[in-house]
C-alpha cells in the first residue's frame, strides 16, 4: 500500500513540481537576463536540491529552500566571473525571434532595462518580492541578509524604478496595468 | 485626526502588508482621504506589478524546448517516471552519493518529484519554531505576519501544525503586558490558533535587574527555560526552525 501511496504522491505533486522550476527559471533570467545560464543556474540547483534532499524537513518551505539554492549558485557564478560583469553584454541574442509578443512591447522593455540599471543586491531583492512574491521573511533567509536590509533594498529599488518609468510616461504605464487587472 | 505624512519606506511596508493591523488601518484611512497619498500608494503599486509583469514571459528554457519536442505517452510514461523515482527512493537514491554524472541525466522534473516524494514520506507531524530576539516593530511585524501565513497555509492544507514562538533578548517585549502592542493579535494566536509563546528566562533575569523592576509577562506564556535549552531540544526533534 505504501508504494501505491507514494506513487500517488508523486503522480500528483508532477504538475506542482513543473510550476516550481519555470518560477526558478524566469527568476534565474530576472537576474541574469540570459536563458543559456538560467537554464544551467536551475539544472545546477536541480542537482543540489537532489544531493541536499534529506536535509529538507518540510514541503511549506521547499520555495524558499529551492530559492536559496538557486541564489546561491548565481552568487557562485558572480563570484567567478566577478561582481562587475557587464549584464548589458549578456542580453539574450535569440530572445526576438523566440518571444516575439512580450519583445514587442515596449513597456516591457522599458521596465527590464530599468531593473538593469539597479545594482545587483537591489535586483535580486526586488524580483524576489515583486515577481516571485516571496515575505521578507523568506528573502531574508534566502539572501542572508536581516530583515531590515532587505527592507532597505526593496525601497531604494521600487524608488529607482518609480523615478526611471515616471520619467517613461505615466500614460504608458498605466495602460498596462491597467490592461493586467482586466 | 489621521497623520497623512507618510514616509515612502512605511508606503512600501503598507502595499506588501508588512505592518500591523492599526498601522494597516490608518494608512488605508489616510489614504482614502488624501489624493497625493492614493497617488504615491498607486505608483508603488504599479512599480511592484510592473516588476512582476516584466518577466512573466520570458525565453523558454532548454528545458521546456526538448518537453515540447518529445512525444506525449501521456499516462504510461507518467507512471515510468515516478516508478523511476520511487525505485530511487527505495534505494536510497544509491547513485547520487557517488555518481554525479547520473544523477544529472536524470531530468530535471522527476528531480523534483524525488524531492516531493521524498518530502511526502516523511508523515512527521508539522512543527516549527520561530525565533524572535528583537523588538523592532519591522522585525516582530514580520515576524507575526510570517505565523499567520504558516498558520493559514497549514490550516488551508488542512495539515497539523504545531507553532512555536520563542522570544528572548529585545523579542521579550512582545510578551510584555505593560508595553507590548501587540497583545491582542498574540492573545489570538494563543487562543485561537493553539501558538505556544516562550520568554527566555534568562532574558527576563537580565530585564529585570537592568530595569530595578519586575517584568510582567501575558498569562498563558511559558517562562522557565532559556533560548538555549528551547531552540536546540526543537532542533533536534526535527522542528523546523525560522528566525525573525
Amino acid at each position: 500500500m505504501k508504494i501505491v501511496k507514494n506513487l500517488v504522491a508523486a503522480l500528483s505533486l508532477k504538475s506542482e513540481f513543473a510550476a516550481r522550476r519555470n518560477k526558478l527559471y524566469r527568476i534565474a533570467y530576472a537576474w541574469s537576463h540570459d536563458s543559456a545560464l538560467s537554464d544551467d543556474l536551475v539544472q545546477e540547483t536541480v542537482y543540489k536540491a537532489l544531493k541536499n534532499a534529506d536535509k529538507l524537513r518540510d514541503i511549506a518551505t521547499l520555495d524558499a529552500w529551492l530559492y536559496r539554492i538557486l541564489y546561491n549558485c548565481w552568487q557562485d557564478y558572480l563570484r567567478v566571473k566577478g561582481r562587475n560583469v557587464e549584464f548589458v553584454e549578456m542580453h539574450d541574442s535569440e530572445q526576438a525571434d523566440q518571444s516575439d509578443n512580450y519583445q514587442q512591447s515596449q513597456i516591457v522593455k522599458r521596465v527590464r532595462s530599468s531593473i538593469e540599471k539597479l545594482p545587483m543586491p537591489l535586483r535580486e531583492v526586488v524580483t524576489l518580492a515583486d515577481f516571485s512574491g516571496l515575505s521578507y521573511a523568506e528573502i531574508a533567509e534566502i539572501t542572508d541578509v536581516p530583515i531590515g536590509t532587505v527592507m532597505s533594498r526593496l525601497y531604494r529599488a521600487r524608488q529607482n524604478l518609480k523615478q526611471e518609468l515616471l520619467e517613461f510616461g505615466s500614460d504608458n504605464l498605466s495602460e498596462l496595468v491597467l490592461r493586467r487587472v482586466k | 485626526m489621521v497623520d497623512h505624512n507618510i514616509s515612502e519606506e512605511r508606503l512600501n511596508l503598507f502595499i506588501d502588508e508588512q505592518l500591523d493591523s492599526d498601522e494597516m488601518d490608518a494608512i488605508h484611512k489616510a489614504v482614502l482621504e488624501d489624493a497625493t497619498l492614493r497617488e504615491r500608494v498607486c505608483q508603488l503599486k504599479a512599480v511592484r506589478e510592473l516588476v512582476g509583469y516584466a518577466y512573466s514571459e520570458v525565453p523558454p528554457s532548454r528545458y521546456e524546448n526538448e518537453k515540447n519536442k518529445r512525444i506525449q505517452p501521456g499516462f504510461y510514461r507518467a507512471i515510468a517516471a515516478s516508478m523511476l523515482v520511487f525505485i530511487g527512493v527505495l534505494l536510497g537514491w544509491s547513485t547520487y552519493g557517488y555518481t554525479p554524472k547520473a544523477v544529472k541525466a536524470i531530468s530535471a522534473e522527476n528531480a523534483f518529484q524525488y524531492v516531493a516524494n521524498h518530502v511526502t514520506v516523511d508523515d512527521r507531524q508539522r512543527k516549527i519554531v520561530l525565533h524572535i530576539d528583537s523588538g523592532d516593530i519591522k522585525v516582530v511585524n514580520a515576524a507575526l505576519h510570517e505565523a499567520d501565513q504558516l498558520l493559514a497555509t497549514y490550516r488551508k492544507a488542512n495539515t497539523p501544525m504545531k507553532l512555536d514562538v520563542v522570544t528572548n533578548k529585545g523579542g521579550i517585549n512582545i510578551l510584555r503586558d505593560d508595553v507590548s502592542p501587540y497583545l491582542a493579535r498574540i492573545q489570538k494566536l494563543i487562543e485561537d490558533d493553539d501558538v505556544t509563546f516562550y520568554a527566555c528566562a534568562r532574558a527576563i533575569q537580565k530585564a529585570r535587574k537592568k530595569e530595578g523592576a519586575d517584568i510582567r509577562i501575558i498569562e498563558g506564556v511559558t517562562t522557565d527555560k532559556t533560548v538555549r535549552q528551547l531552540i536546540p531540544d526543537r532542533l533536534k526533534n526535527g522542528w523546523v526552525y525560522i528566525k525573525a
